[in-house]
């Protein structure tokens, strides 16, 4: 088994004291980074760059990769407990994380969000050393149609996000592919819905749209009550902050779910893991028992997207090994590391840097399993944030939310933008709009109209092309399935009301 | 007793020379504090590695007692960088890494309203070669394959590539001209969707710089069929530049080098020229070079003035052909 080798390999290399150090300093600043909001592993593996020219390139990349994997464990804390999304990759951990934070389960909504990281990430390196070269093979069968057909597949999910009424979860996907439209034209370069704004031309960041929608949105709501003082509930006693057996047990399809969706959406450079963290909620939804419970604090509702976009990063790995391209955009900055190293990048980097690679993939074994030590003794710790007095913990949402914002580009236009979204995001409330497909149609807009543009240019504008191609005729009609259940359970319905009346 | 005059007028003397020295160095310029770095990319971008990679050469190589340090001005194409740079108007602790893309954005972008003439240029450092290439098994084995296929198919063949501004575009739009053939040009925002593409036949073609290319040739999964430069690439003797095969067309340049705010006072521009001069020459930057397959592209003073000219007109040219909308 060559697996095994290149496994042993690995750990000689990812077990040595040095390498074991940085690791763990790698882990610990992706928590770190995952919980700041704003600040992303992409923009931290960049400004950390410099600091590893004089460090040994294996020990580098292993610290560099641990801050990529490690923020997508952070990433989940504000989301649970402050419905501030730490990285855009946890946005949908809001919808019920928050939810079961409000009822008092935030400790577990914490250690299920650590648990389930653990579980999928760890999938998802296995799933790197066993199956990369056929996955990466099907994933260049993916061109712009089948693109374009996995984010249609991705807009359905709306049916799961949409709440009570459809009307209104459109309405509000249809701002969200709106607003992912403002920005320069990648094909004409043309600016669109910019105003004269320079700030615009480059596209509204969808970390701003959602911390303003979810945070500064749920921080106005709760100041409206002037007798809101009552704190959440924090369970005394470290046995009610961790999940249960039983909740461990419910999320055992999320995390196989999770695993699997976010390492095949990691596969594919085009995709993303917040597109990964929809697609998985959207499939625990469809096939729980419970579906109607989603978006009030179930358990799985935070461990299927939480795995999803931690094994994602296993995934993001896979054509950077075989293939030598980038899977992500914090994959594209290794490459640029290793470059700056002098070390080149492409097909032949395995073969070239067999140590180097594998000590990789293994420390990212250690590196999971010391994110979990790392992060489940801080769950209680975290926790108890919720009882901090609504007068200091609201301002400090806010503080936090701006300073996040801030930090993404040094730009005060940002935080303009996440004022005028928080009011919209209030708004929405007060109108019981729903704020989830706002955010996914910012998510997908982008790379639903450039996979759809792409392939007319591709047809010569003969739509055609996005239903000859098996992959992407596959993809539709589970889009259009998606979409038509609803309505058939609706017609049901009203069948066998009638059929009652008519009895 | 003779001998100790004659040292005492040495020591006289170069007392008086240090003095003169000293004189000189108050009136030239010097960084008292760390210089800012304006890049247009983000962290990771193609810009902000490069200014990195710079700063951190320059201190190994013991060029600058001040740091560098990065600015990410992202936003725009390159416009909120260079209207910030214009902000800075006469300030001398800011520098701006620019790239081709500050040439062509004011031209096509109504809102970027700083132009690469309104800042004061520097020096230019690398220029970036770049190469044809296709898939490892597609028939096409030179550019005159390719572009008979595309004169037999008209906008059957297909191109990976960048924003339409991009030199990769630019490269098609002037070898569509000289020849008379179209064929198709896709955007990704992303390099690895660029190969991914090609490697999965979904495109026939690519712009792409040499060092990567090597990677994938080395690999079996790519061939390369004409180099986009003056002379051919040192790491593919072997491959015809266009000229050579017949295709007489502009290299269209890819750039980077270093400029300043307007209107800073000479002596900046003097200090500047100074450390480039010194750096270029330093073994870290050579070898930097060669690992990535730059070529030096170092120029400055009027010939940088007139590159940049020359730049935009050819520029506006090609984008007005293409139908871009221009907008300067």
């Amino acid at each position: 088994m060559e697996s095994i080798g290149n496994l042993l390999l690995g750990f000689s290399v990812a077990l040595t004291p040095g390498n074991l150090f940085w690791c763990f300093v790698g882990v610990f600043l992706g928590t770190v980074v995952g919980i700041l909001p704003g600040l992303g592993p992409a923009a931290t593996i960049a400004m950390l760059l410099p600091l590893t020219f004089k460090m040994d390139h294996t020990a580098a990349i292993i610290m560099l990769a641990g801050i990529y994997y490690g923020s997508k464990y952070g990433g989940s804390t504000t989301s649970i407990l402050l419905n501030v999304p730490g990285e855009s990759a946890s946005v949908v951990t809001c919808l019920d994380g928050y939810q079961m934070a409000r009822q008092g389960r935030a400790g577990p909504a914490l250690g299920i969000a650590a648990i389930a990281s653990f579980v999928a990430g760890t999938v998802g390196v296995i799933g790197l050393m066993l199956i990369a070269p056929p996955v990466a093979r099907f994933a260049l069968r993916f061109g712009p149609p089948e693109y374009f057909a996995l984010m249609a597949l991705g807009l359905t999910m709306v049916v799961f996000l949409a709440g009570k009424s459809m009307i209104k979860g459109l309405l509000a996907l249809f701002v969200g592919l709106w607003l992912a439209g403002v920005g320069t034209d990648l094909f004409t370069a043309e600016s669109r819905f910019t105003f004269g704004q320079m700030e615009l031309l480059d596209g509204i960041d969808f970390v701003i749209v959602s911390i303003g929608i979810f945070a500064v949105a749920e921080v106005m709501v709760n100041m409206e009550s002037r007798g809101g003082t009552e704190l959440f509930k924090v369970p005394k006693g470290i046995r009610n902050l961790m999940p249960t057996l039983k909740d461990l047990k419910d999320c055992r399809f999320a995390f196989l779910n999770g695993s699997v969706i976010g390492f095949l959406i990691g596969v594919l450079p085009g995709a993303g893991s917040t597109i990964a963290s929809f697609l998985s909620y959207g499939a625990e939804k469809a096939f729980s028992r419970h579906p109607e419970k989603f978006g009030t604090g179930v358990i799985e509702g935070v461990a299927a997207p939480e795995g999803a976009n931690n094994s994602e990063t296993g995934g993001a790995l896979v054509p950077l090994l075989t293939l030598g391209i980038p899977g992500s955009n914090a994959t594209a900055i290794l490459l640029a590391a290793l470059i700056l190293w002098g070390i080149k990048p492409g097909p032949l980097l395995i073969q070239d840097n067999p140590g180097m690679f594998w000590g990789l993939v293994t420390s990212m074994y250690v590196g999971n399993v010391m994110l979990l030590v790392l992060n489940l003794p801080l769950v209680p710790l975290f926790a108890q944030i919720l009882r901090v007095p609504y007068f200091v913990l609201y301002p400090g949402i806010l503080g936090i939310s701006i300073v996040g914002v801030y930090s993404i580009s040094n730009s005060l236009f940002d935080v303009w933008l996440l004022g005028l979204f928080g009011l919209l995001g209030y708004a929405m409330r007060k109108l019981d709009f729903p704020a989830a497909p706002l955010v996914l149609g910012m998510v997908l807009g982008d790379g639903l109209e450039r996979a759809l543009r792409q392939s007319l240019m591709m047809s010569e504008g003969h739509l055609s092309v996005l239903v000859t191609r098996p992959l992407s005729t596959t993809m539709i009609c589970l889009a259009l399935a998606i979409l038509i259940m609803p309505l058939v359970n609706k017609v049901r319905f009203f069948r066998l009301k009638a059929m009652e009346q008519d009895v | 007793m003779k001998r100790t005059g004659s040292y005492l007028l040495l020591v006289k003397l170069s007392f008086l020379l240090w003095a003169i020295g000293g004189f000189v160095n108050a009136v030239a310029f010097e960084p008292t504090k760390p210089i800012e770095a304006v890049v247009h990319t983000g962290p990771g971008g193609g810009s902000d590695i490069f200014a990195r990679a710079i700063a951190e050469l320059m201190q190994k190589e013991k060029i600058i007692a001040q740091r560098l340090q990065v600015v990410n001005k992202s936003g725009g194409g390159s416009a909120v960088a260079m209207s910030y740079l214009a902000e800075k108007k006469g300030d001398t602790h800011t520098i701006g890494f620019f790239t081709g893309v500050w040439v062509t954005n004011p031209l096509t972008t109504t809102a970027a309203k700083v132009t690469i003439g309104d800042l004061t240029p520097i020096v230019r450092l690398v220029l970036e070669p770049a190469v044809f290439a296709v898939k490892a098994d597609s028939p096409y084995k030179t550019m005159k394959d390719f572009i008979d296929a595309a004169k037999k198919n008209p906008n059957q063949l297909k191109q990976s590539g960048g924003s339409v501004t991009g030199r990769d575009n630019l490269v098609r739009l002037v070898i569509q001209k000289a020849t008379g053939v179209k064929w198709v040009y896709v955007s990704f925002p992303s390099g690895g969707e660029r190969i991914a593409n090609l490697l999965g036949g979904h495109v026939q073609a690519m712009v792409i710089e040499p060092q990567e290319a090597g990677e994938h040739i080395k690999a079996g999964n790519m061939r390369v069929i004409a180099a986009l430069t003056e002379k051919r690439l040192p790491s593919f003797p072997e491959v015809p530049t266009l000229k050579e095969q017949g295709v007489d067309v502009p290299v269209i340049p890819q750039a980077r080098g270093i400029l300043a705010p307007p209107a800073v006072p000479n002596d900046v521009v003097r200090y500047w020229d100074g450390i480039f001069d010194r750096f270029a020459k330093t073994g870290s930057w050579k070898q930097y070079l060669e690992q990535n397959q730059f070529e030096d592209g170092f120029l400055r003073g009027a010939a940088l003035n007139k590159f940049f000219g020359d730049l935009t007109v050819q520029m506006r040219e090609v984008l007005n052909e293409a139908g871009v909308k221009v907008v300067r």
